[in-house]
């Protein structure tokens, strides 16, 4: 049995330590957001948030994170209204959106990292995550407008700080 | 004739062994009541409690899930594994009735309150430089603990190496009072660092190369050239490192007060506890007389000409991600770049750089192929941050190639040899340790 | 079965629109609107009708007395937001405000007819008809709404689901509470249904944002794979070595009995031979019933295809395409063997590609359950009127017996265009008794994929002694998706013979060159030895490759520029004149796309060293619905590592009218890019009987960073809209190959091209091309 705490509330779940926490967040906490798609961390399919930061949920055993904060694209932001998932809709980046949710997760901590990324730094940090459909080419562009955005966003809060 | 010279060599045998046993020979000190946890002053408890921390006490004395300082932990030596003994309070299995002096000559003479030897698993070797106060310390914090009746375990050691009148020979061969110190000489800082680097702390003990017996070497070159420990590698800690940007005094205090720091990658495997566990409890000051005292010992290694440019080079390499050229550097790109990218002109410490770890300039490569097999748990390494293991993921070909490339692609060190097979033996040997706790 | 489909994949269940009438009738609080087959006697009034389902339930949506619009989709929604362009036409004709318009995807139900997502039809079948009910129901509405508001019809405007005459106006809403809608329109009435000239349209052609976006965004959507019935149990296939010919000896789970959750294991007994050889391992979690199949231990009795490799794959292909009985002939001039024989020079090259995965990243999954003698199956699907029949089959009951849940498809390319995986999962929930959740992992999905089969193709070009083309021939062979899964839906070639048509599409072009016969030839060893899938664009996927290809080098033997030479062969003459409705223009319209995307690429200017372009042009799918596509690509090839560099993709497309321009050019986007994975990125081997990459550690589809700059134009017109799903990922690798070659003067025949074969090819003496 693991506890730990998801989307900022506590749980707990029966599943064995070595369970894949995608498994533990699927099959018992019923948050099917987080997706599986190849099972060895190679997709990106399944990132979650443990601590703040991009993690392969599938290859990550539940006891593994006990004790820790796990988020998930339910909990990125409880309306679905971060700058990323908004600029995903803006850039119609979806097409089947099996591996979006991964996707939206791991450009969290790209940006996290590199608030105003360059082609580079996308294509390096999102390289883990598989669009299959290959919308890759939208997915850079929602980066970059989301990253605008929260840029946007940080920049009238510390000017209005000053005097 | 031969009949006499029969007799004679056995008559030699059976000196020599009553050399041995005279030699080995070593009193039993009177047990004693365990005494009530009151007659320890707190304070004195408290600066034990420190000091345990320093001597990482409590990661060899606790087996994997048992209780704290119960013993049973598994050390693999190249003759056997052994485990470790109970050293709670409790008078029938630990060190219950064991004086303050069975204590002292136990830390530095490797002898049992019965007057048995100890194996040199147990660092007596460093810890006999142990001031009497830091001992006295020691002793009321261990004799405050909760008593944990754990029988202890017998070692894996084929006879007759397992018999301990043996260590007396060992112990006449390589164990000399003054080995590792007293070193004075520095600064106060340094001499600081120095009396807890080579006593409580034991550094050498992991970071130099052993002998056939198992003894540390000792010559100058020697000593911190490295060694493997535990199916790790523990790097060189003199001029032999070979950490692209230097190890000054500040990114190790850094490294060892954190567990990371963005130069030089995190602390993982048997090095985790050492900062997690072990130091973590020392004060600010002590941190840095360790750090003052390794930076002068990396020598030339902590004053490496153009820093800046073997990090540019190794950034380069990392901003150059992988490519269609070679099946590592796909496999880089798929499963390694998402966490470890990095484009300059500085690392970030979430990022752990893998070009200026020295797990990938290492002659040895097991600590880079554990860390891919097993990972970096949430509590090792830089606090909060995990990364999961790949052994379900990948083929022992597949992390070979992954090691191969990185190397070749970060450094300027040649190819390590027969990946293949390495990878596949730390796979067994992990998974046979994993069965067995 | 499918006997009321035709080969070429349309459905002639459905009356053309020649015979149709449309009824509206009130249900409930709104009103629903429906074709009906004009041939049908009605049950006296429009709402009895609709009440009765006479109606064609294909194609109806309902309006309510809130006003809000909901269109039914039954095609599936896996990435081409189809529903959002459905609804777009009918709103569009009808007036509707779009905010208020909704989709519905619907489960499977007889009354639907054919449920099929494939082969880019969607827009292309529907377009005429969806416009058609959104004429006729605004026309009811205005007639009603004119009524009320006591004026004459023809002084009123619909728009935004208002109707106004002059400065008074009335909702959509409220005709539909106050009004009466009821209607039935004569065949004849809706033919002369005036249908809005395309400068009246509002939405056709106008980006707006998907309805299906949202929910992708936020773990809302819902795809197979999240499906969760109460008490269901968990299962996990142990894949037999082979695909078709493996028995069960022996099964022991001793070792799995140690797994906590683990429950029992079966073998599945099949009467439709949909999954011979399976055993499916139970479990009370997904976790336990991976694990625990990891360690049941099954002996299977294989056949001789447990030891059969893509090289024996290829070997059969080159002794089929060397018998010249072999196959079916889809094109058959008169004269071809005459011309070749005259002809002052020839050319002949072989082309092979590899096999290709699927790789749709949900792994296919199937949730199965029997609820008041009804079989649920809960899955993402393309082709339900498939698989329908072989599950009732394979369990043993009528088709009305089993429905199909209609759920989101994590990825479809063709995969879940074959819903064999639904059957295990159904004959598991009838072995246990209880629901059923059946999870293949990553592995088990590609060990059970239906891929694209590899394939070889000889092509030869006849020309005479002024360097005119005069005959050509193009054999193709390959495992044949349709012959394994839909045999009836095979065509007969000009010698009789059925064949594939999805396996040799493309291969009947539309240039000019002369006696032209086309040999589509079934790779018989591949179907048995495993089941050849439709993956996206199907048979083009391979015909283009070669054919694009094999005309580059005919033009560079003939020492003419590649596209002045394609450009002189596609001169609309003869049968490649085109033809209405959907084919106007022909050829003409081929050559205008490879014109403007010469004009975009800068074709003919100079270039920096091991830089080159590469053109290559299809017309999509199929002569009846061609949809003008062609690329150029721009590549740098690194002669010391073999890698090459896209730097720009160009592509221009001709699909008529766009309804969806934002979802169109998603369509390209991807279409493209998986061409590129599979001209250098993707493509394993089949080996022993099983396809040798079971995982990304190995199989290595394009990612992100490998995308190169995307430049894409839409033909403007407004001829009939056809389809965008798959035609883009067909020009990519012969462009890329011919680019290659322009850089470096190599040849390469085998898709993909990785950087070994060029090196190993660099390495080679220069010798006559």
């Amino acid at each position: 049995m693991s506890q730990f705490q998801l989307n900022g509330r506590p749980v707990s779940v029966e599943a064995e330590d070595d369970t894949p926490l995608l498994w533990a967040i699927r099959d018992d906490l019923k948050l099917t957001g987080t997706k599986f798609g190849c099972g060895i961390g190679f997709c990106g399919a399944c990132t979650v948030h443990l601590n703040g930061r991009a993690i392969r949920s599938c290859i990550t055993p539940v006891g593994a994170v006990a004790g820790q904060h796990v988020t998930t694209i339910e909990g990125l932001q409880p309306a679905g209204q971060h700058p990323l998932q908004k600029a995903w809709v803006a850039a119609q980046a979806p097409q089947c959106g099996y591996c979006q949710p991964g996707q939206i997760m791991q450009a969290a901590t790209l940006l996290a990292d590199f608030p105003n990324p360059t082609d580079a730094q996308i294509d390096a940090v999102m390289a883990g995550s598989l669009c299959r459909c290959m919308a890759y080419v939208r997915i850079r562009k929602a980066i970059r407008l989301a990253a605008a955005e929260m840029r946007a966003a940080a920049q009238p809060a510390t000017e209005g700080a000053r005097p | 004739m031969i009949k006499r010279m029969v007799l004679g060599l056995l008559g030699l045998i059976a000196a020599a062994v009553v050399g041995l046993l005279i030699l080995a020979y070593r009193p039993a000190i009177d047990p004693i009541e365990p005494p009530s946890a009151t007659t320890f002053s707190p304070a004195l408890v408290a600066q034990g409690e420190v000091l345990a921390g320093a001597g990482y006490c409590a990661t060899c004395h606790t087996a994997k899930g048992g209780a704290a300082y119960a013993g049973g932990y598994a050390m693999k030596t190249g003759f056997g594994t052994i485990y470790s003994t109970n050293i709670t309070p409790d008078a029938a299995t630990g060190i219950g009735r064991w004086s303050e002096e069975a204590f002292r000559r136990a830390m530095r003479q490797g002898v049992a309150r019965d007057g048995s030897h100890l194996f040199p698993a147990f660092p007596y070797q460093h810890f006999n430089q142990v001031g009497d106060d830091d001992l006295k310390a020691l002793y009321a914090y261990l004799m405050t603990r909760e008593p944990v009746a754990a029988p202890p375990r017998e070692p894996d050691i084929p006879f007759p190496l397992n018999r301990r009148v043996l260590q007396a020979g060992w112990k006449l061969l390589f164990f000399r009072n003054d080995a590792y110190g007293p070193i004075t000489g520095g600064t106060p800082e340094w001499n600081r660092g120095a009396y807890l680097a080579e006593g409580l702390s034991h550094c050498s003990a992991c970071h130099s190369p052993r002998n056939g017996l198992g003894a540390e070497k000792t010559g100058a070159d020697e000593r911190y050239a490295g060694a493997a420990i535990d199916d790790w590698y523990a790097p060189p800690l003199n001029a032999a490192n070979r950490a692209p940007v230097a190890w000054t005094k500040d990114e190790l205090f850094a490294y060892l007060r954190t567990g990371a720091t963005a130069l030089h990658g995190v602390a993982a495997g048997p090095m985790s506890p050492v900062v997690h566990d072990g130091l973590s409890k020392l004060p600010d000051a002590d941190v840095m007389a360790i750090a003052t005292y390794f930076a002068d010992r990396f020598g030339a290694a902590g004053e490496r000409a153009a820093p800046d440019a073997a990090l540019a080079k190794v950034l380069a390499a990392s901003a150059g991600g992988g490519g269609p050229v070679d099946h590592g550097a796909n496999l880089y790109d798929a499963a390694c770049a998402s966490c470890h990218y990095n484009s300059g002109p500085m690392p970030l410490l979430v990022r752990p750089e893998l070009g200026l770890n020295s797990a990938l300039t290492a002659a040895d490569p097991s600590s880079l192929i554990q860390v891919i097999l097993h990972g970096v748990a949430v509590d090792e390494g830089l606090p909060g941050a995990m990364m999961p293991g790949f052994a379900q993921s990948l083929s022992d070909t597949d992390i070979a190639q992954l090691a191969s490339w990185l190397r070749r692609s970060r450094t300027d060190q040649p190819p390590w040899p027969d990946l293949d097979r390495q990878v596949a033996v730390l796979r067994t040997q992990s998974e046979s340790s994993r069965s067995t706790h | 079965m499918n006997a009321s489909i035709r080969p070429d994949g349309k459905d002639d269940r459905l009356p053309s629109p020649a015979r149709r009438r449309f009824l509206i009738g009130a249900v409930g609080t709104g009103f629903v609107m429906a074709f009906a087959d004009a041939s049908q006697i009605l049950p006296g009034t429009p709402e009895q009708a609709i009440a009765e389902k006479v109606y064609d339930p294909a194609l109806w949506f309902r309006i309510d007395s809130n006003g809000v619009v909901t269109v039914n989709v039954i095609r599936a929604e896996m990435g081409q937001h189809v529903g959002t362009a459905l609804a777009r036409i009918v709103a569009d004709e009808l007036e509707a405000n779009w905010a208020d318009v909704r989709i519905e995807h619907v489960d499977t139900d007889p009354k639907w007819g054919l449920m099929v997502t494939g082969g880019s039809w969607s827009v292309w079948q529907s377009f005429p008809l969806l416009s058609q009910a959104g004429a006729a129901g605004r026309i009811a509405l205005v007639e009603e709404g004119a009524k009320l508001l006591g004026v004459a019809p023809d002084a009123c405007v619909a728009r935004d689901s208002v109707v106004r005459a002059g400065a008074r106006s009335i909702s959509y809403a409220d005709i539909v509470k106050r009004g009466n809608l009821s209607r039935s329109y004569s065949a004849e009435a809706l033919k002369a249904m005036p249908v809005k000239p395309v400068s009246e349209r509002r939405l056709i052609g106008v980006d707006t944002q998907a309805i299906d976006i949202p929910g992708k965004t936020d773990g809302t959507a819902v795809y197979g794979i999240d499906a969760h019935v109460d008490g269901m149990v968990y299962a996990r296939p142990k894949i037999p070595p082979t695909r078709n010919g493996s028995k069960v000896v022996s099964v022991d789970d001793s070792a799995a009995k140690t797994v906590k959750g683990y429950l029992s294991c079966a073998t599945l007994d099949d009467p439709s031979g949909t999954v011979p050889g399976w055993v499916m391992v139970f479990a009370d979690s997904t976790h336990a019933a991976i694990k625990a199949a990891d360690r049941v231990k099954v002996t299977w009795q294989n056949d001789d295809t447990a030891g059969v490799s893509e090289r024996n794959l290829l070997d059969h292909a080159a002794k089929l395409i060397g018998d010249a009985s072999a196959g079916a002939t889809v094109v058959n001039d008169a004269g071809v063997d005459e011309a070749f024989a005259k002809a002052a020079s020839t050319l002949q090259q072989d082309y092979t590609t590899a096999s290709v995965l699927h790789f749709q990243l949900e792994p296919v999954n199937a949730t199965a359950l029997q609820k008041n003698g009804i079989w649920e199956i809960h899955t993402g699907n393309q082709w339900q009127s498939l698989i329908l029949p072989t599950l009732a089959k394979a369990l043993g009951v009528g088709e009305d017996k089993v429905v199909m849940r209609t759920y989101l498809l994590g990825g479809g390319f063709g995969r879940r265009l074959n819903g064999d995986y639904a059957v295990p999962a159904a004959l598991a929930s009838k072995a246990l008794g209880k629901p059923v959740k059946m999870i293949c992992t990553r592995a088990d999905d590609v060990r059970f994929d239906s891929f694209r089969s590899p394939s070889l193709q000889r092509l030869r070009m006849g020309f005479d002694a002024a360097g005119k083309v005069v005959a050509m021939q193009h054999d193709a062979c390959a495992g044949w998706p349709t012959q394994v899964m839909v045999p009836s839906f095979m065509p007969k070639g000009k010698n009789d013979r059925p064949y594939d048509p999805f396996a040799i599409a493309g291969a009947d072009h539309w240039y000019n060159v002369g006696a032209h016969r086309v040999r589509a030839i079934s790779n018989d060893l591949a179907n048995r030895a495993f089941r050849p899938g439709w993956l996206r664009s199907v048979g083009p996927g391979w015909t283009n490759w070669a054919l694009e290809c094999f005309i580059d080098e005919a033009a560079h033997k003939q020492g003419v520029d590649p596209l002045t030479f394609r450009l002189n062969l596609l001169d609309a003459s003869g049968g490649n004149a085109g033809s209405a409705p959907n084919a106007v223009g022909g050829a003409k319209r081929q050559a205008a796309v490879l014109r403007r995307v010469a004009e975009m690429a800068g074709w003919g200017n100079a270039l920096p060293q091991d830089t080159g372009l590469g053109i290559a042009t299809s017309f999509g799918q199929e002569r009846d619905m061609p949809t003008w596509v062609t690329c150029v690509a721009r590549v740098r090839a690194n002669r010391t590592t073999g890698v090459v560099k896209v730097e720009k993709l160009f592509l221009v497309a001709d699909a008529g009218t766009i309804v969806h321009p934002d979802g169109a050019l998603a369509q390209m986007e991807g279409a493209a890019l998986w061409g590129l994975s599979m001209a250098l990125h993707e493509g394993t081997q089949f080996e022993d009987g099983q396809v040798r990459d079971t995982n990304l550690n190995t199989y290595t589809p394009l990612r992100i960073g490998d995308v190169p700059d995307l430049q894409i134009e839409f033909v403007a017109s407004t001829e009939a809209a056809v389809g965008l799903g798959e035609p883009a990922t067909t020009v990519v690798a012969p462009a890329v190959g011919n680019a290659i070659f322009a850089a470096t003067g190599v040849r390469l025949r085998h898709i993909p091209m990785r950087p070994q074969a060029l090196l190993d090819a660099l390495k080679k003496p220069a010798g006559p091309s």
